[in-house]
């Protein structure tokens, strides 16, 4: 049904966008660019492959995912706080504590976010499952609370995320500088892109989500419950949103309520760029904007984000359903 | 010479049950039986209420008013895939096939145990419908029609099926594959019982045993499939079929 | 004679014996003495500000309520008209009454291309990509304002006079007892301007092309199957609601003098009008009046319930925060609405009222 012209169309479009600013960027800066930007791409696939997976499986246009996100970074920075406060972790020199206090606190970040994702899929959009019009209300209600929420248990006020002492600083490899948390955050990402993959592909569980995104009536029609099935997604999706706050958090290095919303527009762009429920689409158009948002505000400061929208523009012109289907 | 009663409770019985679409009342009084071993056909014309009676059947639809009775047990008030663990597969008439998984995760998600039983019976499945064993890995949507409406009606029979429930199965095939089709079926009556929603009067009097004729939401006639190819007054008020 | 001449003719028959014709004009004679009956700045702002979000909110309703479609980025086309204003009274400095025209009838072009633009590239697709590219889009035009700083100023916004009769110096006299100021004839003005785009957007919905957009909201595959191109037919509403916002962002920029991204582009604002929306119904145009008056009014009052909450609990924080966040109680309102009143208060009055007329 495709020709290979149109198979091979967004990778082409990916290495193009990738080594096209060779030309005007010297070589070095251009590996610390490339660097930065593919984790500002992880970081952004973490957020985006949740809210496309949402969309995918439940047909929701969940606008509270930044909210979720928003909760992540704060419960990661609490916790953070407190595990250090008890253990020193955090201040200690050795990687070894130093990434294990990172991840206790982006797994109390993603547990309890899950689980407030399920109270939020439960209370709030469960009722209107099935109206795309109230579905938008309904987040948009639940996006304002999440974070009004926010500012009332942590207060209005930005607030500096703790950063584990071996993430600071960089490498200086043949005189060109690499940031160190970068490396980890590009690491984590791919971790979690190829444990979803794996999830969705090989697993009976995963088979049944994918069945699901394409005809949730048929899935319950063979003996599923598809509701359990959207919760479990949902539960995921925010943890993966919250994951993404914690680790955007030390990235940014603060904390403010109102963060989510400034990266729910990113995520928005990204998923519609890769394909609404395909998290291999997440990670390609995570990584075609973190990259030319990257190179561009090198270049011109101020267009950064119009490269974003041009993206969004000219992928939407050509391929009007994202690079990739759903389900893959 | 009439066949002899069947001595068998009857494996469904809906009685009088009103569905409504939206603010549509589309059923407005369905009654009928379906005995073990034997294909029933609901018959009647577009919109008349068959394929909604099987999507009510399956608990996709609630009925407002009337029983369903699955085996003595009352199912009108279950969810789809609570119905669907009782035994009752259900075909619908878009096929409901996932086209981006394979032939064998289409398997897989139908499924309900993977144990030794169920790879009998896939066994059984690949002798009935032999396509489906040569298609194993190949991705659902690039498959024919005919092996589309195959593997739609194979699914269910992975698990312990004792109701089949198939909404307009010859849908823009060709004749020569709903030649195939009716074999197929024939052959899967032994394992399950079939109720099916046809519009091809050719493949409805080739599989049918008894009929259920439906006219605006109800059931208005019913008997055996013999006696409605012979009466031609009925074929063509209600179906609007002569010759 | 078509349907909706005949229409027409039917209401003009019964106008008189409709309760609501009176509810109008009595409405209307409220925003006019407005200026007479109270002396208060605050409370002519307050009413101003319903006055214009009135306009907002019912040419959001014409996209959301009449067309079906869900439009996330509406007050973008409201920023342009601000800014347009803005950006010629402040920035370029030219402040004459042509030069105010020129803003007026700029913003209203950009608006409609732009929203041709958007619609034609997002609504061919699905509807949600519509709510989604134009979130984006408003969220880009909000940072491209505070980052053009040579053109918007940034964050701080301009500052601008105005010419004539609307500078705030100008003055022509007594008249019932309060004095004719610059104020008051920018609020006659925006309310003159406001009407009018109340009564475009009023025939706009009952007009053939309005009924199609109703159609291919009740039932999207039936508009298309009876050959309407459904998507040309949303295209046009939102580039009309879209214009009307922008006429509505330049009244806007005409009473407050200045604008900011905060003031004019945010998704604050955005929340504001989806609220007034919810809260004063969707499908009634007449809703977004109730749906703004609420919420200014509630915000006006708001800072005084703060300081009552800080004298009964002092020094709770929490208690404080809580109070602080009226945010969250608009939030909490906003899902229980959407929950048990999906009309919102003139859809549920007016669904009362048929209901007790035809029992």
């Amino acid at each position: 049904m495709d020709s290979p012209w149109k198979k091979w169309f967004p990778t082409l479009m990916v290495f193009a966008i990738f080594l096209s600013p060779l030309l005007l960027i010297s070589p070095k800066t251009y590996i610390t660019l490339t660097i930065s930007g593919l984790a500002m791409g992880m970081l952004l696939f973490l957020v985006a492959s949740g809210f496309s997976l949402i969309f995918g499986l439940l047909s929701v246009l969940n606008l509270a995912h930044g909210a979720l996100f928003t909760w992540g970074a704060y419960i990661g920075f609490t916790s953070f706080g407190l595990i250090n406060q008890w253990t020193g972790w955090g201040g200690s020199e050795s990687i070894f504590l130093n990434i294990t206090i990172f991840l206790l606190a982006l797994l109390t970040a993603g547990l309890l976010v899950a689980l407030l994702g399920v109270i939020t899929e439960r209370l709030v959009i469960r009722p209107v499952y099935g109206s795309h019009l109230f579905q938008i209300f309904i987040t948009v209600g639940a996006m304002i609370v999440l974070e009004e929420l926010v500012r009332i248990v942590w207060g209005p006020n930005d607030e500096v995320m703790p950063v584990p002492i071996s993430f600071m600083g960089s490498y200086d490899l043949f005189d060109v500088v690499v940031s160190k948390y970068p490396l980890i955050a590009i690491a984590m990402g791919l971790i979690i892109y190829f444990v979803i993959l794996m999830i969705l592909r090989k697993t009976k569980l995963g088979t049944i989500v994918r069945a699901g995104v394409e005809n949730p009536e048929m899935v319950q029609v063979m003996g599923h419950n598809i509701y359990r099935y959207f919760t479990g997604v949902f539960a995921v999706g925010s943890a993966l949103a919250a994951i993404g706050g914690g680790m955007w958090a030390t990235f940014v290095k603060s904390i403010h309520p109102a963060m989510g919303g400034e990266v729910i527009i990113f995520a928005l762009i990204v998923a519609i760029i890769g394909g609404l429920g395909s998290i291999t689409g997440s990670v390609v158009g995570a990584l075609l904007v973190g990259l030319s948002y990257n190179y561009v505000a090198y270049l011109v400061p101020k267009a950064a984000l119009g490269i974003t929208m041009l993206l969004l523009v000219v992928i939407l012109s050509i391929r009007p359903t994202g690079l990739f289907s759903e389900g893959t | 010479m009439a066949e002899v009663e069947p001595v068998d409770e009857p494996i469904l019985k809906v009685e009088r049950i009103h569905s409504l679409i939206g603010k549509h009342h589309v059923l407005q009084g369905v009654s009928f039986q379906v005995d073990p071993g034997k294909v029933t056909v609901l018959l009647g014309r577009n919109g008349a209420g068959k394929s909604t009676t099987l999507r009510t059947i399956m608990g996709l639809l609630s009925p407002s008013q009337g029983t369903i009775r699955f085996k003595e047990q009352a199912i009108h008030h279950m969810k789809p895939y609570e119905i669907s663990r009782l035994g009752i597969g259900f075909v619908p008439e878009d096929r409901g096939i996932f086209n981006l998984l394979t032939v064998e995760e289409n398997f897989r998600v139908a499924m309900h145990q993977e144990n030794g039983k169920t790879r009998e019976r896939m066994e059984t499945v690949f002798h009935i419908f032999p396509d489906l064993k040569k298609f194993w890995k190949a991705t659902a949507g690039n498959l024919s029609g005919g092996q589309k409406q195959m593997l739609a009606i194979a699914r269910p029979l992975v698990n312990r099926n004792e109701l089949l429930l198939i909404d307009e199965p010859s849908k823009g095939l060709a004749p020569i594959i709903i030649d195939h089709l009716i074999d197929s079926i024939n052959k899967l009556k032994e394992f399950t019982v079939v109720i099916l929603v046809e519009q091809n009067f050719y493949m409805a009097s080739s599989l049918g045993s008894d009929f259920y004729l439906f006219d605006d939401g109800r059931t208005v006639h019913h008997g055996q499939m013999e006696e409605l190819v012979q009466n031609e007054e009925l074929k063509k008020k209600y179906l609007g079929i002569s010759g | 004679m078509n349907p909706v001449q005949q229409f027409r003719l039917e209401e003009k028959g019964v106008r008189f014996r409709n309760p609501y014709f009176f509810l109008r004009i009595l409405l209307l004679a409220f925003f006019v003495f407005t200026p007479f009956m109270f002396r208060s700045f605050e409370v002519l702002d307050v009413v101003l500000k319903i006055i214009i979000f009135s306009a907002l909110v019912a040419s959001y309703d014409v996209i959301l309520g009449y067309t079906g479609i869900v439009s996330l980025g509406h007050v973008l086309y409201f920023g342009i008209g601000c800014y347009s204003v803005g950006i010629f009274m402040g920035n370029l400095g030219w402040i004459s009454y042509g030069h105010l025209a020129l803003a007026f009838l700029i913003a209203i072009a950009v608006s409609g291309i732009l929203s041709v633009l958007i619609g034609l590239f997002s609504l061919r697709i699905r509807a949600i990509f519509f709510a989604m590219v134009t979130l984006a889009f408003m969220e880009f035009a909000f940072i491209l304002s505070s980052q053009l700083r040579s053109i918007t100023g940034g964050d701080d916004g301009i500052s601008f006079k105005l010419p004539g009769i609307l500078a705030v110096d100008y003055s022509i006299g007594h008249f019932l007892g309060i004095e004719l100021t610059g104020r008051i004839l920018s609020y006659f003005l925006i309310l003159l301007i406001c009407m009018i785009l109340f009564l475009f957007m009023l025939r706009f919905v009952h007009s053939p092309v309005g009924r199609v957009l109703q159609s291919i909201r009740d039932n999207e595959p039936r508009s298309i199957a009876l050959g309407y191109r459904t998507y040309l037919f949303q295209v046009i509403a939102s580039s009309f609601a879209s214009c009307v916002a922008a006429v509505a962002g330049a009244c806007f920029a005409i009473w407050v003098r200045y604008v900011s991204p905060d003031s004019s582009l945010s998704v604050s604002i955005m929340l504001d009008v989806l609220l007034m929306v919810i809260v004063g119904g969707m499908g009634t145009l007449y809703g977004g009046i109730f749906g703004a008056a609420f919420l200014m009014v509630t915000r006006a009052f708001l800072p005084k319930l703060q300081v009552l909450v800080g004298s009964i609990l002092p020094g709770v924080p929490m208690a404080a925060r809580l109070s602080e966040r009226w945010l969250f109680y608009f939030g909490l309102l906003f899902i229980i609405i959407v929950y048990f009143f999906p009309k919102g208060i003139v859809g549920t009055v007016q669904e009362f009222f048929s209901k007790r007329r035809t029992s």
